[in-house]
């Protein structure tokens, strides 16, 4: 039994180093000097350590700065908006004998089917007319159509969850539905809200196609669009490898860093959304 | 059994402004997509209308097909691998000890990084003259000559690209499952080992059955997400070799986009949906079987 | 300043047919057509999309040479990425969301004109000097049914380049680059003899945009056409093509070229001749300067790239022209813009300084490229020169996903029948070109 337990640590372990290899390499190849990071083979570890890559980065058109604070005020939208939108209509589906219910369910869900690529000509030439390109609230709106029906699943099940009994006592108290929601489902659904929030953060941070179609200034650009542009950014269309790898690694730290400090709500969160 | 302790039309009003939002930012583009797929249109100059035209075009194109079966090709390989691959990463992780739990928040990391970044990243890892995976493999002396990956061969771009995805997204099949597989009440594990059942055994009789409902549900998400694939073909191959790694999302993203077919695009789109809408029926009515 | 208000019948026609075929026409404003200067009229950003890679750094200096010309009216640039510029210019001219001015592909400018999507330019830019001498391949792409639509922006052409030192190696006349194809083929076998990592020739072989510009060329002066004009148009006529294709097979199969360059997309492309293991490569203007970087001790020289018979060539003209978006609100400063990118000044102190090519033929002849007779060597090449004319361009070469390449990757590296190869690209180009 002993022996067993020291091979599933082993595999365990393994499993880890391979999960985590690519991405040490990455910000180790991030942190490269220019020379080497373009070099053919690439070395395993840097033979000297170097911000150059970051500068480039930090330096690239309008600055790092611009593109980061683009990309987070996204990305804050689009959670404000999610959640603004699923905590009442999950509660609404969850726990009210609405007509039409599961029809109502299915049209929330519809994104989920179509590509949204195709979606977003009619919606660029919708939301030019409403004054909406250009601008972080409407990339953020479309970061919440897409994320939509996800968060809506996940805590549509969460609130189904909540047990019978403490809404029934609040109602027995005379909380009205407004204050049910508020003493009673919020606290109990906080993992699957924080689970919804930190994917709807992981998508918008993330997104590029939308990105790009919405905003057509260099001064309104997310760092997924200045990535894609790095990618042949040397003369003739060539990759600066160096830069973009300093460019995951920039996009991949805030995830990464939220995931690790929210981890123990969303695996409840998840959990509570989907096993159900 | 259904009371009305709460009134419908009040749950109504707490479902509007998702309706709402979702009638104007997601149907009425819908509905224009359908309008623009029996139209010729490419933006520049005002739409003429085709009637059937797009759809029966798509049906005689060569790319149209091959760009259907390759992506059917890639969910028949990928979501196995996910389903199979995540359950026994759930089995051997289910269990809360500290290098368990260590793993799981480790195979779960990828899972939070953007599907784009993460192909940019393995796009990378896998370039033939720059990529890590290459110098790995020279290294211990696996290949003579640095393989080219991505682009040339589609067997191998498609093996790539799956090596890739699977990294990025098992961990989320692995942690539901391990939510499943925790959720099974104690005493019904614990009569089992008194019964003198092996670790076989129980799995087969009694944690797979009684987590049947999420596989399927995983299974749902994955083809769904397979089926939809984009971003990983986008950036890693742009459809190289001969358009043979184009998937069907691929295909109308060229159309919608660099070709200016905004029409024909959109009639793939539909054929897409209605594909995916098929297919997610089925397989719900197979859930509710499975589950009275 | 002395302002010459040519009729306002001209201005209010600019304005009717900007307005007639709008969508989001500015009725309010009216561009009155006068006599351009090299500075801004007005004052204000102007906004200029450009499509990422390519020439960056020439268009930064161009840029910053005009800003610090004209603080009050800078032009605040936007790189879009290369492959989504075609759908975000017309996605922005089908919501009026245009920039003032903006540097397109060449290659994509006819389709634009015939959509009547970009602001005729005629009246204003016809008659200038300057005009007459302009790249030949970019005037032809910027005319549509005699109206006149932009002005290059920069200008790429392709050439033979070849390494010296490895002509030494293998007892080739360094001064003497090959005359057809025939000696392409036999120099490249004499170099890749040497052995080593060395290989006598290039091919790109996954990168459509790359092989229009190299090897479309070699077909080109062995009398062969390329693409569909429009539709009903033959393409891939002339014994050239299949002449061109065997000779890059035959190439493949002697193993002069690297088993890589199979993989090439463009991303190493231009990095390719300046690692000194290559010996002859169609490449362009731009790679002197890099090259020199990469291997500051490698000598090499500059001929054209040659066709079957002897001292045949050809060249293909790219680059980028600079155009005007219908709904543009600042038409003549972007005219301004273009007659400045035409002055003699910039020509030499900001074009040729640099090492690119002038966008003006007579503006060959200045003291940077005298210092630098390689330049001098490829600008041979603009008289060569020229660029494929087609509404359909994306589509039938220069993409990714198109026949052109298609065509290639089958005859580089397969054994089917070039017949067969070639009429099967026919088809697709002309179904393309029946549809645009």
């Amino acid at each position: 039994m002993r022996r067993r337990g020291y091979l599933v640590g082993a595999v365990c372990l393994a499993l880890c180093a391979v999960m985590l290899m690519p991405l040490l390499a990455s910000v180790l190849a991030s942190l490269k000097p220019t020379a080497e990071a373009a070099a053919s083979p690439p070395t395993y570890l840097p033979g000297a350590l170097s911000l150059d890559s970051y500068q480039r980065l930090w330096e690239y058109q309008q600055g790092l700065p611009v593109y980061l604070f683009n990309s987070l005020g996204t990305a804050m939208l689009t959670i404000l908006f999610t959640l603004l939108l699923t905590v009442p209509a999950a509660y609404g589906l969850a726990r009210f004998p609405v007509p039409g219910k599961e029809l109502l369910f299915v049209v929330l869900l519809l994104a989920l089917i179509v590509p949204y690529q195709a979606l977003l000509t009619p919606m660029f030439l919708m939301f030019a007319k409403l004054g909406l390109t250009n601008s972080l609230i409407g990339l953020a709106v479309v970061h919440t159509a897409i994320q939509l029906p996800f968060s809506l699943y996940v805590l549509r099940n969460s609130f189904a969850a909540v047990p019978r009994e403490l809404e029934e006592a609040a109602i027995m108290d005379g909380a009205s539905s407004v204050q049910s929601l508020r003493r009673v489902f919020l606290p109990a659904t906080v993992p699957a809200t924080v689970t919804v929030a930190l994917f709807a953060f992981i998508m918008s941070w993330n997104e590029f196609l939308g990105a790009l179609v919405m905003m057509s200034k260099s001064s309104k650009f997310t760092l997924p669009v200045v990535l894609a542009a790095a990618r042949t950014e040397t003369s003739l269309g060539g990759t600066d490898w160096g830069m973009l790898q300093a460019g995951i690694t920039i996009s991949i730290i805030p995830c990464v860093g939220v995931y690790l400090l929210l981890q123990r709500y969303y695996v409840s969160g998840l959990m509570s959304g989907a096993v159900k | 059994m259904r009371r009305g302790r709460r009134n419908g039309w009040v749950g109504l009003a707490y479902l509007s402004p998702a309706l709402l939002f979702v009638l104007i930012f997601t149907v009425y583009p819908l509905v224009r997509m359908a309008w623009m797929s029996l139209h010729n249109w490419s933006l520049l100059t005002p739409p003429r209308w085709v009637g059937f035209d797009n759809y029966t075009r798509a049906a005689g194109d060569r790319q149209f097909w091959v760009s259907f079966g390759f992506t059917l090709k890639y969910t028949l390989i990928i979501t196995p691998v996910l389903i199979v691959g995540g359950y026994l990463l759930a089995l051997l992780t289910a269990h809360n000890s500290p290098v368990r739990r260590l793993t799981r928040t480790v195979v779960f990391t990828p899972v939070v990084i953007g599907l784009g970044v993460s192909s940019l990243l393995w796009y990378w890892l896998f370039s033939t003259d720059f990529g890590f995976v290459n110098k790995v493999l020279l290294d211990l002396g696996v290949i003579g000559d640095p393989v080219v990956w991505l682009g040339v061969d589609a067997d191998r771009s498609n093996l790539a690209i799956i090596a890739s995805v699977v990294w990025k997204v098992i961990g989320f099949g692995m942690v539901l499952f391990v939510g499943a597989i925790q959720a099974i009440p104690s005493d019904v594990t614990e009569a089992s080992l008194v019964d003198g059942a092996s670790y076989r055994q129980r799995v087969t009789r009694i944690i797979l059955p009684l987590t049947l409902r999420t596989v399927l549900l995983v299974t749902l998400l994955s083809v769904i997400g397979s089926l939809l694939a984009f971003d990983q073909f986008y950036i890693m191959t742009a459809g190289q070799p001969q358009n043979e790694t184009a998937t069907s999302v691929f295909f109308v993203y060229l159309n919608s986009f660099p070709y200016l077919k905004l029409g024909y695009g959109a009639a793939l789109s539909m054929v897409l949906a209605l594909t995916i809408l098929a297919f997610t029926v089925v397989q719900l009515l197979l859930t509710r079987r499975s589950h009275p | 300043m002395v302002k010459h208000w040519r009729p306002v019948v001209a201005a209010l026609a600019t304005v009717a047919l900007v307005g007639a075929c709008g969508s989001d026409p500015e009725p309010t404003e009216e561009q009155a057509v006068q006599p351009a200067t090299t500075s801004c009229a007005s004052s204000g950003e102007l906004t200029m999309w450009e499509r990422s890679g390519g020439n960056k750094q020439m268009v930064d200096l161009l840029v910053e040479a005009w800003n610090t010309k004209n603080p009050d009216c800078k032009v605040a640039l936007t790189y879009i990425p290369h492959t989504e510029m075609v759908g975000k210019i017309a996605q922005g001219i089908a919501s009026g969301e245009v920039p003032d001015l903006m540097g397109m592909d060449l290659i994509y400018a006819p389709q634009f004109e015939k959509a009547q999507q970009l602001v005729d330019l005629t009246d204003r830019i016809k008659s200038w000097p300057e005009i007459a001498t302009a790249s030949k391949g970019h005037m032809t792409v910027a005319t549509y049914e005699d109206k006149l639509y932009g002005v290059p922006l920069y200008a790429d052409v392709s050439a033979l380049f070849y390494n010296k030192d490895l002509f030494t190696k293998a007892g080739l006349d360094p001064e003497k680059p090959p005359t057809s194809l025939t000696e392409l083929k036999e120099y490249a076998d004499k170099i890749t003899a040497l052995g080593g990592d060395v290989k006598g020739y290039y091919l790109p072989g996954n990168c459509a945009g790359c092989n229009i510009f190299t090897v479309g060329p070699l077909m080109w002066a062995s009398g062969a056409k390329i693409e569909a004009t429009a539709e009903g148009d033959e393409p891939l006529t002339g014994d050239g093509v299949k002449q061109v294709l065997q000779f890059a097979r035959d190439m493949v199969k002697a193993g002069n070229v690297h088993e890589g360059d199979r993989a090439e997309n463009g991303e190493t492309f231009h990095l390719q001749f300046g690692t000194g293991k290559v010996g002859m490569m169609g490449t362009g203007n731009f790679n002197i300067t890099l090259a020199r970087q990469q291997n500051p001790n490698m000598k090499f020289g500059i001929g054209l790239l040659p066709g079957v018979t002897p001292n045949s060539s050809a060249s293909f003209i790219g680059g980028d022209l600079v155009v005007v978006p219908r709904g543009s609100k600042r038409v003549a400063d972007a005219v301004n813009f273009m007659k400045f990118l035409l002055s003699d000044e910039v020509q030499v102190e900001v074009y040729a300084k640099a090492l690119n090519l002038t966008t003006r033929t007579d503006m060959v002849d200045n003291k940077y490229f005298q210092a630098e007779p390689l330049v001098q060597d490829v600008a041979k090449a603009l008289d060569v020169g020229r660029t494929p004319y087609t509404l359909t361009f994306f589509e039938q070469i220069n993409s990714p996903q198109g026949p052109w390449l298609q065509m290639l990757q089958k005859a580089y590296y397969t054994d089917e029948s070039l017949d067969t190869i070639i009429a099967d690209a026919k088809k697709a180009m002309k179904t393309v070109a029946s549809q645009g």
